[in-house]
């Protein structure tokens, strides 16, 4: 959905959705899945995409669009040199001088299919058995709670 | 100390097939049999805390470029790195299916965790981090303004637009490589490239079209 044009910039600005009254400028990362102004989707030739994405060649990009093969080719000098960066030398030690000195067990319960994701995610895996000790806990606490006060 | 992945061929292509077929490509008089991630994870649960090492080697290089894709900082990208390998090595013992594909979904999911927590505008990178194959002055102020306005324009790129643009142009995998890692289909990773360089040129035409 597009907001109407605004008449000091004299472009269309996309709107932000929940945070449409905040400047764009000061919008979190995370809230910005919509395209910055000025960027309308389909402002850049079908064929400059094909190429970038390698099922064209450049010829028929230049063809569409010269001056974004330009600009393209220019980005593309940049990442290519970013591709060939390595990982700092002291990093590997630093990771392994951190590493606990206890051994990493192997995990054989049905946590152990949950554990990797939430590794992953960052989110706590728990077992049946622990979840079922937790609810029991706080059954207790609850009656407990309920004796003192009720 | 193993070879590196090459860029191109990014880290899906480094699950041990790749990594088998890159590390006797070059060195091929040296060595023919490269472990496996399996049998590495096996000897570091049986004590040979060293045996890590390997898995660091094979897999810090792509993953620091996706962090440093991602964060804009090498200082932010080290600290990634280094909490996902130790996150990894405590939880060693739970992979299952695919070493590779389970490592970089910590290291991702480490980056936008940054990204939501911090606001920020710009973070350019230390200039002794940056390779330049320029020779000329002129070339490298040249070449140093383009790194820092492209910094300022993937750090105003949403996370998963900036993700997407990162693997694809940075990284060099294939759409393919990234649904596999992402869990995605290949149609709204394009989706999200495309967006991701509307943007960006949107941003950068004026200067340097």
């Amino acid at each position: 959905m597009l907001e109407p044009r605004n008449p000091q910039e004299g472009t269309d600005r996309p709107s932000l959705g929940r945070d449409a009254g905040q400047p764009i400028n000061n919008a979190p990362l995370a809230d910005r899945e919509v395209p910055l102004p000025g960027a309308e989707l389909g402002a850049t030739p079908v064929a400059v995409h094909a190429w970038l994405d390698g099922e064209a060649s450049e010829a028929d990009a230049r063809l569409a669009d010269a001056k974004q093969v330009a600009l393209w080719n220019r980005i593309s000098e940049e990442t290519s040199a970013r591709r060939r960066m390595t990982t700092p030398a002291h990093v590997h030690a630093n990771i392994m001088s951190a590493l606990p000195a206890a051994t990493p067990s192997l995990a054989t319960s049905v946590s152990a299919t949950a554990a990797p994701a939430a590794a992953a995610t960052g989110m706590i895996a728990m077992s049946p058995v622990t979840a079922a000790l937790a609810a029991t806990g706080l059954l207790a606490a609850g009656f407990l709670l309920a004796r003192l006060f009720g | 100390m193993a070879a590196p992945i090459p860029a191109s061929e990014g880290l899906s292509r480094g699950s041990i097939r790749g990594y088998r077929s890159a590390v006797t490509n070059t060195h091929a008089a040296v060595s023919t049999e490269v472990d496996s991630d399996q049998e590495i994870i096996g000897r570091v649960i049986a004590g040979d805390r060293n045996a890590f090492g390997t898995l660091i080697n094979r897999y810090s290089d792509p993953l620091y470029r996706h962090a440093l894709g991602m964060t804009g900082s090498p200082d932010v990208a080290e600290d990634i790195l280094q909490t996902s390998f130790i996150k990894a090595y405590h939880h060693l013992g739970e992979v299952r299916g695919r070493f590779d594909a389970w490592l970089f979904r910590i290291v991702a999911n480490g980056c936008k965790d940054w990204l939501k927590n911090i606001r920020r505008t710009h973070l350019s990178y230390d200039e002794d981090d940056q390779p330049s194959n320029f020779n000329t002055p002129d070339e490298d102020l040249d070449r140093t303004e383009l790194r820092q306005d492209l910094d300022e324009a993937l750090a105003e790129l949403a996370p998963s637009l900036r993700e997407a643009f990162v693997m694809k142009h940075v990284e060099g995998r294939s759409y393919e490589e990234m649904a596999d890692l992402l869990g995605t289909t290949v149609g709204a990773l394009k989706m999200r490239v495309h967006r991701a360089r509307e943007a960006l040129q949107a941003l950068l035409e004026e200067k340097y079209a």
